[in-house]
C-alpha cells in the first residue's frame, strides 16, 4: 500500500474516507483541482480506478477503516467514471466498510447522471449526492465553461430524489455577466426543490486556469468584491427565510441535514484520502501529518495543530467552545488577545459557551483566519 | 623623471549614454594598457551599478604609455568623469588637473545639454578641447549635422573634430595623435614647492583613504610630512602611485603627473576632493583655487521597513559615506515610520544610487520619503532655520518669510517643443530666461527653476513630452523668496508626519486634491473605511475615501484545501509586512513617492 505507515500505529483513528476521481469530460475555466479531461474509453482510467481499488482492499485489512463514519467520492468527476467502473468501487466499499450508519456521498455533475446511475449507487450504499448544478442560468454557466445547461440540471436533480432525497447542489456567484436579479433566480429554481443542502461559493479565480489567463489579459471582468459581497449577503438571506441554516462559510443545510463529512475536516477529525489528488490528516499526540497521494506533504506541530483547529473551527456558525481556546491559551500564549481584538473588529462574537464568526467576519474570512493563524508563528512575529 | 613634455593631462567629457567608457576601453586596448583576455567593458567603472546603468559616478584615473608616430613614447593621464549633473563639482576638480579635454558628442544624438554644459566646463577651466564624433559606425550617424552643431553650439572648429568609432576602434589612433599634438604640456615648476590638487578619494579596507591627485608644483615624495589645507590635517605619505589601472606605487608623483596618495588616514572628511596637499613645513601659503564645500541639494528621509535593522542602517551609511564623503546624514525621528535618518544627497541619481547601494550591498528592506529641498525659513523673531525635512518646518505664525533654492537650468530640444516646454516649465514655477537657436534643429532655453520643483518628476516629465528629445543641465542659483506652505495629508483624521510636504501656496489645493486621489488609489482597502485628508495649516483642502473591505474569502476549504489555504494567508502576511503600520492603516511603500508621480 502507498500510506506511509510510520506514525500509523499510534495515530488516532480515521472518522472519514476521501476517494479521489482525478479525470473530467472537458476542464471548467475556474477550475484548479488535480484532474485531467480524458475520453470515456481512455484506459487510464481503468488502470487507476484498479490501483484505488487494491489500496481500499488494503486499507481495509489493515483495519484502517473500522472507525469511519464518513465516506466521499470526489473529484474531478466521479459520474464522468460511469456507471460501471463506479458500480464496481462503490462495491470494494460495501465488502470494506461496515456502511450502516455512514454518511456516503459521490459528487456529480448533471450531465452525467442517469436513473440507473443513481439507482445502482443508492443501492449499493450511496446516501448522498452532491451535484454541481453552479447556476439555473444558461449565460451563467456558458460563462463558466460548463457542459451542461439549466434544464440539464433540473433533470439530475429530479432523477437523484426518484430515489435519494439527501442531495447537495453547489451555487457559484460573481460570476461575469451575472446580475442581482439572475442570481436571486438562480436560487428561487433551487427553492423549488426544497433541497436539504445548498452550497454557495463566490467565484474566485485560481492561478493558472483559463480564467486567471483570461484576467490577465483583460478578457475577464470579475465582478467587483462589493458586488460579490452583496450577492453572498443576498444568498444568506435569502436561504435564512427558506429555513435553511448556514453552518459552514458556503455552506446552507435543513437542521440535520449537514454534511458530516465535509464538518470533519473543520472538526480536527483525522481522515484517510485514497487516490492521486487526495488529502489526508492523521494525528497522534506529537502532531498532525497532512498527506497527498500517501505522502506526508506537511508536519504540524501540535501548537500549529491547535491554531489550525481554531481557525477551521471559525469557519463553522457554532464557532469554537470557551474551553477550546482556554486550553489553546496554555500552548498559544496570546490567543485571548487574539480573539478579544477580533472582537473589537466586530469579526468575532461571544457568549458565555462559545466564540462565532460574525456575518462580517464571514465575509472577511481570510482576515479572520489569517490572524489566526499569525498565533502559530509560521512567519515569523505575531501580528499584534 | 618623465620629462614634462612628454605628460598630457585629459578628460574625456560627453553628454550620458554618448560612448565615454566605451571609448575609454578604447583607448587602454590600443595602449596595451590592459591584456586583451583581461577585458571587460566598461573597465573603468568598477561599480555594479555603473555598469548595469551605463553611468559613471566615482572619477578615475588611469595612466597609459603611448608610443606615438613621433618615435617618443608618451605619458598619458585619462581621468575619467562622472556624466551627470549631480556631479559637477567632482568633473570640476577633474577637469583642474588637466591641460586638455576630449568631447565626446554622438553621431546619431548631436549635441546635447550635458555636452554643452561639460563644455563651458572645460572651457572655463581653460582646456584644449578636442571634439570627437563618436559611433560613426551606426547607420543612423549624421557626421555633417553634428558637425555644424558643433561649431554652432559650441563655437568650436567643426574641422578639428576626429571621428571615431568606440565599437570598432576606428579613429581612435588619429584621436591619440591629436592629444599627443594639440593638448598643452603640463606647465607647473618642479623647483616651486609641493602643490597637489585632489580630485577624487575612495576608502580602502586596508590602506584608508585613497586620494587621486595631481601634481601641480613640486614633487609628492615617499615619507614626506604633508598637510591638507582646506580642511588642516598634517599627516605623512605612506605611498604614492600611478594607477595602469592596479595601483603600481612608484617612488615619488613629479610636477605634471596624476597618481593616488595613500596617507593612512581613516577619516574620509580629512580628505576632501578640490584641497591642495602641500607640505607641512614650507608649503604653499595659498591653496589652488577653485575649492568648495560640497553641499547636498535633495534630502530624503530613510527609514529601516523593519524597526531592527536601525543600527544596521546607520552602520551601512557610515561605510558608504567612506567612499562618497558628499553623502550626509543625520537620525530622523517620525511618527509614521520611527527611527530613521534624514539623508541628502547632491542629486536625484545619487539618491536613488546610494538607496538601491544600500539595499544590495547590506540587505536593508528600506523605505524613502518624498525628496525635499534645503529651505531657508526666517523668523519673526530674526533668526534663520534650514529646514531639510517637511516636519521641521516650525508653526506658521513664526514664520516672517520662506526662501527656496533656485536653479539655472539649460534645456536643449527639437523647435518643435518648445512650446511643451514652455507649458511644463510653467506650470513649475519657472522663469523663462533665454532662448536660442545653436542651429537648425536644436534650441537652447535657459529657465530659472525652483528646485523643489525640478525634484518632483520634471525630467520624466520633460522627456516624456519631448518624446525624449530634451535633455537638461541645471546648476544652483539663488534662494528666492517664495509663498510656501505645508500640505499635511491625514489618515483615518491623523496626520501622517512622513507624508506631509512643502508646496507653493497656489498649488496647494491642486496638489492637495490630486494626491489625495492617488493615494486612494494606492492604499488598499482595509477592514475599516479610512478618510485621506490633504490639509494645509489645520483647513482641510480635498478628500477621498479608502472603502472598507468587504469580502475577502476562500470559501472552499476542504481536506486538500487546508495546506493551501494556510500558505494563502502566509503569503497575505507576509505582503502586508511590507506596508508600514500607520496607526491602524497599512500603507504601502509606494504611497512616500506618490507625491511625486503626481500627474499634471
Amino acid at each position: 500500500m502507498n500510506v506511509e505507515s510510520m506514525n500509523a500505529a499510534q495515530s488516532e483513528p480515521y472518522g472519514a474516507l476521501y476517494l479521489h476521481i482525478p479525470f473530467c469530460a472537458s476542464r471548467c475555466a475556474y477550475c484548479d483541482f488535480t484532474t485531467e479531461a480524458v475520453a470515456p474509453d481512455d484506459p487510464r482510467i481503468d488502470t487507476y480506478l484498479d490501483g484505488l481499488i487494491r489500496e481500499v482492499r488494503d486499507v481495509a485489512r489493515e483495519g484502517l477503516l473500522s472507525a469511519v463514519r464518513s465516506v466521499y467520492i470526489g473529484g474531478g468527476s466521479p459520474s464522468f467514471l460511469g456507471s460501471r467502473r463506479l458500480v464496481q468501487l462503490v462495491y470494494t466499499l460495501a465488502l470494506s466498510i461496515d456502511l450502516t450508519g455512514l454518511e456516503f456521498t459521490v459528487e456529480a455533475n448533471p450531465e452525467q447522471i442517469t436513473d440507473s446511475l443513481v439507482r445502482d449507487l443508492f443501492a449499493l450504499g450511496v446516501n448522498r449526492f452532491s451535484l454541481g448544478v453552479q447556476s439555473f442560468q444558461d449565460a451563467d454557466l456558458r460563462a463558466l465553461g460548463r457542459i451542461h445547461d439549466a434544464a440539464r440540471a433540473r433533470g439530475a436533480i429530479t432523477a437523484i430524489r426518484e430515489r435519494c432525497d439527501n442531495l447537495s447542489i453547489d451555487l457559484i456567484c460573481g460570476i461575469a455577466g451575472q446580475t442581482m436579479a439572475s442570481w436571486l433566480a438562480s436560487l428561487e429554481a433551487a427553492e423549488t426543490f426544497d433541497l436539504p443542502h445548498i452550497s454557495i461559493y463566490p467565484l474566485t479565480v485560481e492561478e493558472g486556469t483559463p480564467f486567471a489567463h483570461a484576467a490577465k489579459q483583460g478578457r475577464l471582468v470579475s465582478l467587483d468584491e462589493d458586488t460579490q459581497a452583496l450577492f453572498m449577503e443576498q444568498a444568506a438571506e435569502h436561504l435564512r427565510q427558506q429555513g435553511y441554516h448556514r453552518y459552514e462559510v458556503a455552506s446552507y443545510a435543513k437542521p440535520g441535514s449537514e454534511c458530516r463529512h465535509n464538518s470533519a475536516y473543520w472538526t480536527g477529525v483525522s481522515y484517510l484520502g485514497l487516490g492521486r489528488g487526495a488529502a489526508g490528516m492523521r494525528q497522534s499526540a506529537t502532531g498532525r501529518e497532512r498527506l497527498m497521494g500517501g505522502k506526508v506533504v506537511e508536519t504540524l506541530t501540535p501548537a500549529q495543530a491547535i491554531t489550525e483547529d481554531l481557525m477551521l473551527g471559525m469557519r463553522m456558525s457554532e464557532g469554537i467552545a470557551r474551553e477550546q481556546l482556554t486550553r489553546a491559551d496554555i500552548i498559544l500564549p496570546g490567543a485571548y488577545e487574539v480573539f478579544s481584538e477580533l472582537i473589537d473588529l466586530g469579526l468575532v462574537e461571544a457568549d458565555e459557551k462559545r466564540y462565532r464568526p460574525t456575518a462580517r467576519g464571514w465575509l472577511l474570512g481570510n482576515e479572520l483566519y489569517g490572524r489566526i493563524w499569525a498565533l502559530a508563528g509560521v512567519s515569523g512575529s505575531r501580528s499584534q | 623623471m618623465t620629462d614634462p613634455s612628454l605628460i598630457r593631462n585629459f578628460s574625456i567629457i560627453a553628454h550620458i549614454d554618448h560612448g565615454k567608457s566605451t571609448l575609454a576601453d578604447r583607448v587602454l586596448q590600443l595602449t596595451h594598457t590592459i591584456a586583451e583576455r583581461d577585458m571587460v567593458e566598461q573597465v573603468l567603472d568598477s561599480m555594479d551599478i555603473e555598469r548595469e546603468r551605463g553611468i559613471t559616478i566615482k572619477s578615475q584615473a588611469v595612466r597609459v604609455m603611448y608610443d606615438a608616430r613621433d618615435g617618443q613614447t608618451y605619458q598619458l593621464n585619462l581621468i575619467d568623469t562622472p556624466g551627470h549633473v549631480d556631479f559637477t563639482y567632482e568633473v570640476s576638480r577633474s577637469l583642474a588637473a588637466c591641460e586638455g579635454a576630449v568631447l565626446v558628442v554622438d553621431a546619431t544624438q548631436g549635441v546635447e545639454a550635458q555636452t554643452v554644459a561639460n563644455a563651458l566646463m572645460a572651457m572655463n577651466a581653460g582646456l584644449e578641447i578636442i571634439p570627437v564624433i563618436n559611433k560613426i559606425d551606426l547607420p543612423a550617424a549624421d557626421i555633417e549635422r553634428v558637425r555644424h552643431e558643433i561649431e554652432e553650439g559650441l563655437a568650436i572648429p567643426a574641422d578639428e573634430a576626429i571621428l571615431v568609432s568606440g565599437k570598432t576602434g576606428e579613429g581612435v589612433e588619429e584621436l591619440l595623435e591629436a592629444i599627443v599634438q594639440r593638448i598643452p604640456l603640463p606647465s607647473g615648476a618642479a623647483d616651486q614647492p609641493l602643490a597637489a590638487l585632489i580630485f577624487d578619494s575612495y576608502f580602502d579596507a586596508y590602506r584608508g583613504v585613497v586620494a587621486l591627485v595631481r601634481i601641480i608644483d613640486g614633487t609628492l615624495t615617499t615619507g614626506q610630512k604633508i598637510r591638507f589645507m582646506a580642511t588642516d590635517v598634517a599627516t605623512q605619505v605612506e605611498e604614492v602611485g600611478v594607477r595602469r589601472p592596479a595601483n603600481t606605487p612608484v617612488d615619488n608623483l613629479m610636477v605634471g603627473e596624476v597618481g593616488y596618495l595613500i596617507t593612512g588616514l581613516k577619516d574620509p572628511a580629512d580628505v576632501k576632493v578640490g584641497d591642495t596637499v602641500t607640505l607641512e613645513r614650507g608649503g604653499v601659503s595659498e591653496p589652488l583655487p577653485g575649492y568648495r564645500e560640497v553641499k547636498p541639494m535633495v534630502y530624503t528621509g530613510i527609514f529601516p521597513l523593519e524597526g531592527d535593522q536601525y543600527t544596521d542602517l546607520r552602520d551601512a551609511l557610515d561605510k558608504l559615506r567612506l567612499n562618497d564623503p558628499a553623502l550626509v546624514y543625520e537620525p530622523e525621528t517620525s511618527h509614521a515610520l520611527g527611527f530613521g535618518f534624514r539623508v541628502g544627497f547632491l542629486g536625484l541619481l545619487h539618491m536613488e544610487v546610494v538607496k538601491e547601494r544600500l539595499e544590495r550591498e547590506f540587505s536593508l528592506d528600506l523605505l524613502a520619503t518624498a525628496p525635499s529641498v534645503e529651505y531657508h525659513v526666517f523668523l519673526t523673531n530674526g533668526e534663520m532655520l534650514s529646514i531639510h525635512s517637511p516636519q521641521d518646518m516650525p508653526d506658521p505664525v513664526s514664520i516672517e518669510h520662506i526662501e527656496e533654492p533656485y536653479l539655472k537650468a539649460t534645456i536643449l530640444i527639437p523647435p518643435d517643443y518648445v512650446g511643451a516646454v514652455m507649458d511644463l516649465s510653467i506650470a513649475r514655477r519657472g522663469v523663462f530666461d533665454t532662448m536660442q537657436y545653436l542651429s537648425t534643429t536644436t534650441v537652447e532655453m535657459r529657465w530659472d527653476i525652483p528646485l523643489s520643483e525640478l525634484i518632483m518628476d520634471y525630467f520624466d516629465q520633460l522627456k516624456s513630452r519631448t518624446k525624449g528629445y530634451a535633455s537638461l543641465d541645471y546648476e544652483f542659483s539663488d534662494y528666492r523668496f517664495s509663498q510656501l506652505v505645508r500640505l499635511d495629508i491625514l489618515l483615518s483624521g491623523k496626520p501622517v508626519d512622513a507624508l506631509s510636504f512643502i508646496v507653493h501656496r497656489d498649488k496647494a489645493y491642486s496638489m492637495g486634491n490630486t494626491l489625495s486621489i492617488r493615494l486612494k488609489e494606492i492604499i488598499p482597502r482595509q477592514l475599516f473605511e479610512v478618510p485621506i485628508q490633504a490639509a494645509v495649516g489645520g483647513r482641510v483642502l480635498a478628500r477621498t475615501t479608502v472603502k472598507a473591505r468587504r469580502k475577502d474569502v476562500l470559501a472552499k476549504c476542504y481536506g486538500g484545501d487546508i495546506t493551501r489555504k494556510r500558505k494563502l494567508l502566509e503569503k497575505q502576511k507576509a505582503g502586508k509586512k511590507r506596508m508600514k503600520n500607520i496607526g491602524s492603516v497599512e500603507v504601502p511603500q509606494e504611497a512616500f513617492m506618490a507625491i511625486l508621480k503626481v500627474d499634471e
